[in-house]
């Protein structure tokens, strides 16, 4: 049975609808992110779980219950929020324990089940200190705290990381992911860095104005995007998109994209003639090779040295945007050399005048 | 050599700051000169200042002013009464400001701003103009010669203040802290006492000192309602306290003080607020 389920779940503001019938389950235990571009909807997505948004129509359910016009604190959920939302006129301890003693929890069990959890985000030398005097990490442990605390059914995040520098930033990532297996409850997080989603989730929903584009595991994104949106979204860098012209006779297919010629075996679906389509490519899936197997020829822009890898951008015919490679950190290419670019054709995408993925080649898996 | 510097130096002069700090200093002085002038009255005998010498420090130090004030029943009478007006009107015009505040800043409803600029308008009526319907209210409810209207009249004079401050004041507590307390089960009223409220202890402290300055040192109100000395507040007490045939200066000196140790009081105990609370941009106008 699904932990956290939502019908339909449409929301409104004004004439403005920001959430367009979103229809979801997350089986218990799963940590779902939610991601998309800023204003897409996924952190008004969250506030309709906790209830402190209504919706417009639709229903949500968690733990099997109804609870669309329940209170946000009787649906059983807990939220860390972006700020963390620490009380500043409170200690950690006092934070941590608000909601049992809003509940008149006797004092010691109060006391005790603080411990408990102040032990287990590694907080306890903190109790006594007020939020300002926390630094970010700390205060985002304590966030966590107020939220375990309660015993909540489904956890949810609101970008918890954003407000933390790039090295926290992994290093809460991977606490969240021990807390995670650690507690096995239900989490929704929610993200527009689609590095975080990739490596928290155990399913990515991919959310673009108000609608989910795709929801699925990390590498079935990465590998499988149903449409362009997804594919220039999940994966850094982004996937590469050349517009090409698509021709299909007899059993074969043709892409034409500026000087470049791919021949494949017949693109499933396609009709005889010449439509527009988008080529897309990852950049580890293109690579330099010599002139007389490559497919497209470009000159190099920018070279960025990352020390495993370099990643490198190219000028082509094909495009306006710099073709972007990601190649052998010993390859000695710098701006202003000619390159020739082969694509690994067995991981390319192609997306039709809808911006939809289309099937395979005939014959590919 | 030397002389070149002085030139040198008197070219540099410049007489703007010199000019500046010479009119701060007449101005502190002319605002100073009237407490100065109660201060020294207040330890003349009344003999001293009938001889005209007003100004003068006297030869001997004369407490007897004050004696006669600290020990007069109607005096004792008049801070009662004061008492009896100020401490509700403020906790009253506090409470109701904070609760309109808070439900202006937090919980908008559909027509709240015009509601909210609706009672704001209330600070810019002068008083002149609501003072003959007032009385005649009272008047009608029997009330005349009762502290009632005083503690009515102060509390919904501060509504607007109040609410203003307040709400301006709520705004600057992040959503997220009220979204947070009611997922771990808080109510409106919880919300409002544990988690606002204690936040806005700079601008409570700032209102608390006006209104009890305010209403404090009101002279017109208790003036228009009170008629009997028993009634009577301490500002009306300080110009009842003349004599017979000639004006008790030493006295009324010494009331002036005493009067207004009260509110210096209350300022000392919420300074340490105030401070932090008047650098919100709002003041009592």
């Amino acid at each position: 049975m699904a932990d956290l389920a939502l019908q339909q779940v449409s929301k409104s503001f004004g004439d403005t609808a920001v959430i367009k019938g979103v229809d979801l389950e997350v089986p218990e235990g799963e940590f779902v992110v939610f991601v998309g571009p800023s204003g897409c909807g996924k952190s008004t997505m969250l506030r309709l779980i906790t209830g402190l948004e209504d919706v417009s129509s639709g229903r949500i359910f968690i733990g099997g219950e109804d609870v669309t016009l329940e209170k946000p604190s009787k649906r059983g959920v807990a939220m860390v929020f972006q700020s963390y939302a620490l009380f500043p006129h409170m200690t950690v301890e006092q934070n941590i324990g608000f909601g049992l003693r809003l509940a008149k929890l006797p004092k010691d069990e109060v006391s005790r089940r603080v411990r408990e959890v102040a032990a287990t985000l590694q907080v306890e030398d903190l109790l006594g200190r007020k939020p300002r005097q926390l630094s970010g990490g700390q205060r985002q442990r304590v966030a966590i705290g107020r939220s375990i605390i309660g015993n909540p059914k489904v956890f949810l995040f609101d970008e918890p990381l954003s407000n933390l520098d790039a090295a926290l930033r992994v290093q809460m990532r991977l606490e969240i992911t021990r807390l995670h297996q650690r507690l096995g409850r239900t989490m929704v997080y929610v993200t527009h860095d689609q590095t975080e989603a990739m490596t928290l989730a155990s399913r990515i929903v991919v959310l673009n104005q108000g609608r989910i584009e795709q929801v699925g595991s990390p590498i079935e994104l990465y590998e499988h995007p149903r449409n362009r949106f997804v594919a220039g979204f999940i994966g850094s860098p982004a996937m590469n998109f050349l517009n090409a012209e698509l021709t299909s006779e007899g059993d074969g297919s043709e892409l034409r994209m500026g000087s470049a010629t791919i021949r494949t075996g017949r693109i499933r679906g396609a009709t005889d003639g010449g439509f527009p389509a988008t080529f897309g490519i990852r950049p580890e899936h293109i690579a330099v090779a010599g002139a007389d197997d490559a497919h497209i020829a470009g000159k190099v822009e920018i070279v960025e040295k990352l020390g495993a890898e370099s990643v490198v951008y190219c000028q082509t015919d094909a495009s306006s945007e710099p073709l972007v490679v990601r190649a052998p950190p010993k390859l000695p290419l710098v701006p202003g050399d000619r390159v020739h670019l082969r694509f690994d054709l067995e991981h390319m995408h192609l997306f039709g005048p809808d911006e939809a993925a289309s099937p395979p080649p005939a014959g590919k898996p | 050599m030397a002389e070149a510097r002085a030139a040198a130096a008197a070219r540099e002069f410049n007489p703007w700051p010199a000019a500046v700090f010479a009119s701060l200093v007449m101005l502190a002085l002319l605002f100073l000169a009237p407490t100065v002038g109660v201060l020294l009255s207040s330890i003349k005998t009344t003999r001293d200042i009938a001889f005209g010498n007003l100004w003068a420090v006297p030869n001997r130090l004369y407490l007897g002013n004050f004696a006669e004030v600290l020990f007069s029943p109607a005096v004792h009478q008049y801070f009662v009464n004061t008492l009896l007006v100020t401490v509700p009107a403020t906790a009253a015009s506090l409470a109701l400001g904070v609760l309109a505040g808070y439900v202006f800043s937090k919980l908008p409803f559909r027509g709240s701003n015009l509601l909210f600029l609706a009672l704001v308008s209330g600070m810019f009526f002068p008083p002149q103009v609501i003072l003959i319907p007032l009385f005649r209210l009272f008047n009608s409810l029997d009330l005349i010669d009762t502290l009632w209207p005083i503690i009515f009249v102060h509390t919904a004079l501060g509504i607007p203040i109040c609410t203003l401050l307040m709400r301006n004041f709520f705004a600057t507590v992040p959503n997220a802290l009220r979204e947070a307390a009611i997922l771990a089960g808080a109510n409106e009223w919880q919300v409002l006492t544990r988690v606002a409220l204690p936040l806005s202890l700079p601008a409570l402290a700032v209102l608390a000192t006006l209104q009890f300055t305010w209403i404090w040192n009101d002279f017109l109100w208790p003036l228009i309602f009170t008629q009997s000395d028993e009634k009577r507040t301490i500002m009306i007490g300080i110009v009842n306290l003349k004599g017979q045939y000639s004006v008790a200066w030493g006295v009324q000196g010494a009331l002036s003080l005493v009067a207004s140790v009260p509110t210096l009081i209350v300022f000392l105990f919420f300074q340490r607020y105030f401070i932090k609370g008047m650098t919100m941009g709002a003041v009592k106008g």
